[in-house]
């Protein structure tokens, strides 16, 4: 399990396509940063919980394609041949989907993570801020649930058809035009903008609705339950044999 | 290791019979050819035989136990090679050869990687990343990855293609003798790989059983129905299928089979291809 998960690891994080997506993750993170964040959302500091969880909702779509991105690795048609020798191996299709998983999780976080270096080194370069504990909430809330659930869904999306894995990588475009309720408007970026003008108090701390709290936990289950229950279900690549035994059924039915 | 093939049939979704009520017996040791022409469902009998396809009927015993129920216990045993495959491009040779002996579960993969490197003649390109290498040398990692831990069961789909006459020589010699204490199946539509190896095949052709037995068998089938003549002097070839024609300075030279012989055809000794073509030849008439 180790050893696959390092190399599953060595072959989605050492290549030309993630360093790419680094570069233009953190190209477009400065530009955010010195140009958005660097003024406060709604009257906030800039370093306020609010104008960094603002940040941390406009680097989501890049990485929630990152997430996407590494997911192509198992789910393309490549990745597919390959899976005709790693399926006839002995270890369980489960315990192999899980230390895949493992892997693009970690490159997931590896990419938040040079966000997040990113944003530090903007706040003590620019306002010599360094109080992290604050901002421990809207990282947590802002990112995990999106993040986990593009693997989970990307997982499944990518078994049944592996287009449908690129096609999702457009949702969080989606949410950006669409007028969500307020549950839902971490989706689209507009709660960290919206939400301090409503409570009324100048740079207030900084808090949540039930309903928005209910939605992103309901993303992150959603998205645990993706990504424990079905990898592994139907082999390692999901696809092959599952689809064979399910058309055998089909050739049985009278 | 037994495998018990008993009455398989394959019916794709698309409604193609690949596989027809399929029944024949496989023991250790032995290197058995399967043979057919492209198409007579040698790799759907393959992928059926490692547990990827599931038969319409009929079933597999593995040592007397159903493929069905054990197919984790048999791919603890088992070393295979598809036709088709694809390798992680990204990683280097001796790395996927550690990937796989990981999922292998092999407990010394350092020696058992050193030696299928070995075997395949793949040491200088031990590190070199897959990307980099030719269609042959990844034929050769795919062998490799098939021999890893030394299974007693190894299952090789078309092994030869794209490998160089040098190269096949040298697996051909390789698979027999790793079937002196294994059983080595080799589905293969070039004869000339299983002829000098094989101690036993089986040909199958749409999806049907043609033949099972020994190489001498086949060839003492065919005795009495091969023979070589002028084309010259044939006033016609009806019935006769022509394996050969040789341009030689007497004009030109036919090799044919055939259930009754011309009287202007030569008798000749059979070999195993002229053997196979008659086989196949008479079923298509038939």
């Amino acid at each position: 399990m180790d050893k696959i998960f390092f190399y599953e690891c060595k072959r989605l994080i050492w290549n030309k396509f993630f360093f790419g997506l680094l570069l233009t993750l953190l190209f477009y993170g400065w530009q955010v940063l010195s140009s958005v964040t660097i003024l406060g959302v709604s009257h906030t500091a800039p370093f306020s919980p609010w104008s960094f969880g603002d940040y941390l909702s406009r680097m989501i779509p890049l990485l929630w394609i990152g997430a996407l991105f590494f997911l192509t690795f198992f789910t393309s048609s490549k990745a597919r041949r390959a899976a005709v020798l790693t399926d006839v191996a002995q270890l369980s299709p489960r315990r192999y989907a899980l230390a895949r998983c493992a892997a693009a999780l970690t490159g997931t976080g590896l990419l938040a993570l040079f966000c997040l270096m990113e944003a530090a080194l903007f706040y003590g370069r620019y306002f010599g801020w360094y109080g992290w504990g604050e901002l421990l909430a809207p990282i947590l809330i802002t990112l995990i649930p999106p993040l986990v659930f593009a693997l989970g869904s990307g997982w499944l999306l990518g078994k049944i058809r592996p287009w449908l894995v690129y096609l999702w990588m457009l949702i969080p475009f989606v949410w950006m035009i669409l007028p969500l309720p307020e549950a839902l408007s971490l989706w689209n970026g507009s709660f960290f903008t919206n939400y301090p003008s409503v409570l009324g108090t100048l740079d207030p701390a900084f808090t949540m609705p039930q309903a928005a709290l209910l939605a992103q936990c309901g993303l992150l289950a959603a998205g645990a339950c993706l990504l424990v229950l079905f990898p592994g279900k139907n082999g390692s690549s999901g696809i092959h044999r599952g689809k064979v035994q399910n058309k055998r059924a089909e050739n049985k039915a009278p | 290791m037994e495998i018990n093939i008993q009455n398989i049939s394959m019916t794709y979704p698309n409604g193609k019979q690949a596989l027809k009520d399929l029944s024949f017996d496989l023991h250790t040791p032995s290197l058995i050819g399967l043979l057919g022409p492209n198409g007579a469902g040698k790799s759907t009998l393959m992928k059926l035989l490692v547990a990827a396809l599931l038969p319409t009927s009929g079933s597999i015993l593995v040592d007397g136990l159903p493929l069905a129920k054990t197919d984790r216990l048999l791919k603890t045993r088992l070393g295979y090679l598809p036709q088709d495959f694809g390798l992680f491009d990204e990683l280097t040779v001796a790395q996927f050869l550690d990937y796989m002996a990981a999922l292998k579960g092999l407990r010394d993969p350092k020696s058992a990687i050193r030696k299928a490197i070995r075997v395949v003649n793949l040491e200088k390109k031990a590190k070199s990343k897959i990307r980099t290498l030719s269609g042959g040398q990844r034929q050769r990692v795919g062998i490799a990855q098939a021999l890893l831990g030394d299974p007693p069961l190894l299952i090789f789909d078309e092994p030869t293609v794209g490998l160089d006459p040098e190269e096949r020589i040298h697996f051909r010699n390789l698979f027999s003798q790793a079937a002196q204490n294994r059983l080595v199946l080799l589905s293969t539509h070039i004869i000339e790989d299983v002829q000098s190896v094989c101690n036993q095949l089986v040909v199958i052709d749409r999806g049907r059983v043609l033949f099972t037995g020994t190489p001498a068998a086949l060839i003492e089938a065919a005795s009495g129905h091969v023979g070589a003549f002028w084309e010259q002097e044939a006033a016609q070839e009806d019935g006769l299928h022509i394996t050969a024609r040789v341009n030689t300075s007497g004009g030109i030279r036919c090799r044919a089979v055939a259930d009754v012989l011309p009287p202007y055809a030569q008798q000749e000794e059979p070999t195993l291809e002229d053997a196979y073509l008659y086989l196949i030849s008479r079923e298509a008439v038939q």
